[in-house]
């Protein structure tokens, strides 16, 4: 179903301001400074010259607009002898994200997959009804992207809904869904014909090749090393810097793990929230007795790496990494994503590549 | 073969230790390497790109390296602060340890890359480095370094937030803390929070969710606790995946514990912190 | 309504098991719901008080009870010392429920040999009312429960009933220097006791709830007697939050305690990874 088009950046540029001026919610990568520099986030973008339509990639995931670092599922209310319950509306205002990595809005559609798991999570899909994607095709990132080792491609259309490639004067734009169609049908005026799509596919065969470059992996046969080595001596040594503060989780696209915890906001009134939370901590599998099933570091460190290349893929068909390396680059022990499933990779082919 | 590979092979294969905490050439540069074989010495390398403070993997909360037997451990100047606090802490035994102490110059801001330490590429808490040459050693490598550049940018800032309204001051803090995500990782690097169960990590009274109030009292409570015990190593601000300016946090705190005791946390293990000791000069005011 | 929003309950009870340990049964405020809800005897739930937070336990009375459900607790965090603190007629929430549950359709027609320790008799509980409540499709009902003393035997009025039944042969213990001047049971582990009361592996499934130790030592005593470890059921518990396989903290290599379990056979975990 899909169909082209061609958008130049002032185009795109005035269609955010249509959006923003019409209420709509836009995020899309922008500029954060902090007094320690600058740093580029996905953000709300209240005016359209903060936008940034360039190739870094934002700090941290896309993950915030669908599963918020802290989010409220529920209120209460005492009431005399009796409590009253206050729902979170699980429907939300419309938002449209402009910018998006392509391996950011692949991972929505991963997780969504144990977002589904028998039970719907309505906050989850709430939100994800209520947002159009517009990605940007990425030039291939640096030396810790991985994307096209999971399957993945830095102009991958996967859980966008127009993606929009680099040619002369402006995007190729891939329509992709009927969400996307709508979104372009409402602001028909800003796009025009199709052109550019040669260009569009060099830059994304450009892209693959640099990223093909880091890392080459046979998932299948990590899977399989995977599940059958959970007591290997490799899960030992690679832990050792580690210090598990789960910075790797937190800014992971992927990583969806959460706490539920209570908390007051008044005399006999409170609600409860969802944080994020990760594997990687003692306390998250730290049991009332004390028993902790993960005791140490690196069966901690194993636990991420098992739930991304081996029990999802398992449970899911899909491997839990879009190869985004933001991991990496944020780890403070140096740890790399990328080096250990090479090695696992390499374990697994016996050596040969 | 340089000196501090040498030496590590020598206390390897001699089994004077059985690890060597120092750094190694990582995917995205310098990274923490743990030693464990003399042919694997050679993968040690120090060089400006050395900004992590190791000597937290000796507290007793890394039980994985601990298993490892014992250590030698790789220090710049500043990290024999951190390691002082550790023996003045009971967490580490001086005699358990092998230090070896490298000569530096000044740390890089950004350990992925490469460059010699300038005034704009030297970190900002090694500016006014008065511990080039570490003295808690049992070895010291490398050559004399200079002095490095420049006057810390942090004092400044502090100043211009002490010039502040309260009102202003807060507002500043509640932009920067606001973007906390309440990770922890601030707390898992740092060698002063060995803590066998963090007060962040019970139930109460700490709200663990990463909104505002939440994380305006995590960091009080963690700032308050470093007090007269941070040495300003700066690996909390550097891990931090939000860019929160930590430092500014703990050394105006520092510089009130040194305003007011005179104390500041240096690398003796025998010295005492104002925590721990009473000084008839202590300003008493407040139970007055 | 959405997926973590619990039902709101009524505190109706309170007994005090132990010195440490209390059952609270809990009522569906809404009555339709009280009208409408089922489970199955071995699924849990999340069990909350508001502010303080939620907390996993296992349904500990029959689903053959209608209208309530009950949970036995020990004080051990934040959400059990506040599930201490609540008065009769207190509101609580409670989701659920979640996992799979003992095959009782399966055991229909043969003997159920319950062995439990401690508080691990409170999802055996459940099982055994349920089994009780419909006794005459079951064969040979045996139940082997012991704790570390007198005092940490829970449920005692039903321990009493039991005793009292002809088509129940209950075997009760505690361990060694646990037992009081007046105590008329057995002395012993549960393991010693379950081969003392060796019951017949013919036709028979077994359910084994309790400390891990406990259970890693029954294990090979009723292999000895001949269960084999299909016919061998257990619960695992671990720190759950969501308890529908989303919060990501449940899972045992490539099993999630939550939406897998809590009911395994004894088979089934040998497969695991050693990591509960």
């Amino acid at each position: 179903m899909t169909r082209k088009a061609f958008i130049t950046e002032s185009d795109v540029r005035a269609l955010a301001a249509d959006l923003i001026a019409a209420g709509t919610r836009v995020v899309a990568p922008g500029r954060v400074g902090t007094p320690l520099g600058e740093r580029i986030e996905y953000r709300v973008a209240n005016k359209v010259d903060e936008i940034l339509l360039g190739q870094d990639e934002p700090a941290r995931s896309l993950k915030d607009f669908f599963l918020p670092p802290t989010d409220v599922i529920l209120a209460w209310q005492e009431k005399k002898d009796q409590v009253e319950l206050t729902p979170v509306s699980s429907t939300f205002a419309p938002q449209v994200i402009i910018g998006a990595k392509p391996c950011d809005a692949a991972a929505l559609e991963i997780v969504d997959k144990v977002m589904d798991w028998d039970y719907h999570d309505e906050l989850w899909f709430g939100r994800r009804a209520a947002t159009t994607i517009i990605t940007l095709a990425c030039e291939g990132g640096d030396r810790s992207c991985f994307c096209t080792a999971v399957g993945l491609e830095p102009s991958g259309t996967r859980g966008s809904d127009v993606l929009l490639t680099p040619a002369a004067g402006g995007y190729s734009a891939e329509i992709l869904t009927d969400k996307g169609e709508k979104l372009v049908a409402a602001h028909a005026v800003r796009f025009g014909a199709d052109k550019g799509a040669d260009e569009a596919r060099a830059f994304a065969e450009k892209g693959r090749k640099r990223v093909d470059a880091n890392l080459g992996l046979k998932p299948a046969e990590v899977r399989k090393w995977l599940a059958g080595h959970f007591d290997d001596a490799f899960w030992k040594s690679i832990a050792l810097a580690c210090h598990g503060c789960g910075a790797c989780a937190s800014v992971c696209p992927t990583c969806h793990c959460f706490d539920i915890v209570d908390e007051c906001e008044g005399l006999g009134c409170g609600v409860r929230r969802r944080n994020w939370d990760t594997c990687q901590t003692a306390k998250f599998t730290m049991h009332g007795s004390g028993h902790n099933p993960r005791a140490d570091q690196s069966s901690r460190m194993r636990q991420r790496v098992m739930h991304k290349f081996c029990i999802y893929p398992e449970r899911f068909g899909e491997i839990l990494c879009t190869g985004c390396g933001r991991c990496a680059r944020v780890c403070p022990g140096g740890m790399d994503i990328l080096e250990v499933v090479s090695k696992v990779n390499e374990m697994a082919c016996g050596g040969a590549k | 073969m340089g000196e501090l590979q040498e030496l590590a092979r020598k206390l390897l294969a001699d089994g004077a230790v059985k690890v060597v905490i120092g750094y190694e050439e990582g995917p995205r540069g310098v990274r923490p390497a743990f030693i464990t074989t003399p042919k694997d010495a050679d993968r040690l390398v120090f060089d400006e790109r050395c900004v992590h403070n190791l000597t937290m993997y000796l507290t007793p909360t890394r039980k994985h390296i601990a298993a490892l037997g014992k250590p030698a451990i790789i220090v710049k100047g500043c990290d024999t602060r951190s390691l002082a606090g550790l023996i003045r802490q009971s967490q580490v035994k001086r005699e358990n340890v092998v230090v070896i102490g490298a000569r530096c110059g000044g740390v890089l801001k950004d350990p992925s890359v490469k460059a010699a330490i300038a005034e704009d590429t030297v970190a900002d808490r090694c500016r006014g480095c008065t511990i080039r040459e570490p003295r808690l050693v049992d070895h010291l490598v490398g050559e004399p370094k200079p002095a490095p550049p420049g006057k810390s940018l942090v004092d400044q800032k502090i100043d211009e937030l002490d010039a502040m309204t309260p009102e202003q001051r807060l507002a500043f803090w509640h932009e920067q803390l606001s973007r906390c995500i309440r990770c922890h990782a601030c707390r898992e690097v740092c060698p002063n929070c060995f803590c066998v169960r963090c007060l962040a990590d019970k139930a109460e009274p700490l709200e663990s969710s990463a909104h505002l109030r939440g994380n305006m009292a995590w960091h009080m409570v963690r700032a308050m606790h470093q007090a007269g015990r941070c040495v300003d190593c700066g690996e909390c601000e550097r891990v931090c995946p939000a860019d929160i300016p930590l430092r500014l946090l703990n050394r105006k705190i520092a510089r009130v514990i040194e305003a007011r005791f005179g104390h500041r946390p240096d690398d003796d293990p025998e010295s005492t912190a104002p925590i721990g000791s009473f000084q008839p000069e202590d300003g008493q005011e407040f139970i007055r | 309504m959405n997926l973590y929003q619990p039902y709101l309950m009524r505190v109706d009870e309170i007994i005090d098991e132990t010195v440490d340990t209390r059952t609270l049964k809990l009522a569906f405020k809404d009555p339709a719901v009280a009208e409408s809800f089922t489970f199955k005897a071995g699924q849990f739930g999340e069990y909350s008080v508001f502010g303080a937070g939620e907390c996993t336990f296992c349904v500990a009375s029959s689903p053959t009870r209608k209208g309530y459900i009950e949970c036995s607790f020990k004080k051990v965090g934040r959400v059990t010392s506040a599930m201490r603190d609540v008065d009769v007629g207190a509101t609580m929430g409670f989701r659920g429920p979640y996992g799979n549950s003992f095959p009782l359709d399966k055991m229909e027609g043969k003997s159920v040999v319950f062995i439990a320790g401690g508080i691990g008799l409170a999802p055996v509980r459940c099982v055994i009312w349920n089994v009780l409540d419909l006794r005459d499709r079951f064969k040979d009902v045996t139940i082997v429960y012991g704790a570390r003393t007198v005092g940490d035997l829970v449920y005692k009025r039903e321990l009493a009933q039991w005793a009292a039944r002809k088509d129940v042969k209950l075997w009760q213990t505690v361990d060694p220097g646990g037992e009081t001047p007046d105590w008329k049971g057995e002395i012993g582990f549960v393991p010693t006791i379950v081969g003392k009361a060796a019951p017949s592996p013919k036709d028979a499934y077994a359910i084994v709830c309790g400390p891990p130790v406990m259970i890693k030592f029954t294990l090979p005593v009723l292999a000895k007697l001949g269960f084999s470890d299909e016919t061998i059921y257990t619960t695992l518990e671990n720190r759950m939050k969501c308890g529908v396989g989303k919060c990501g903290r449940c899972n045992i290599g490539p099993v999630y305690v939550c939406k897998d379990g809590p009911v395994f056979t004894a088979a089934e975990i040998k497969k695991l990874p050693q990591e509960f």
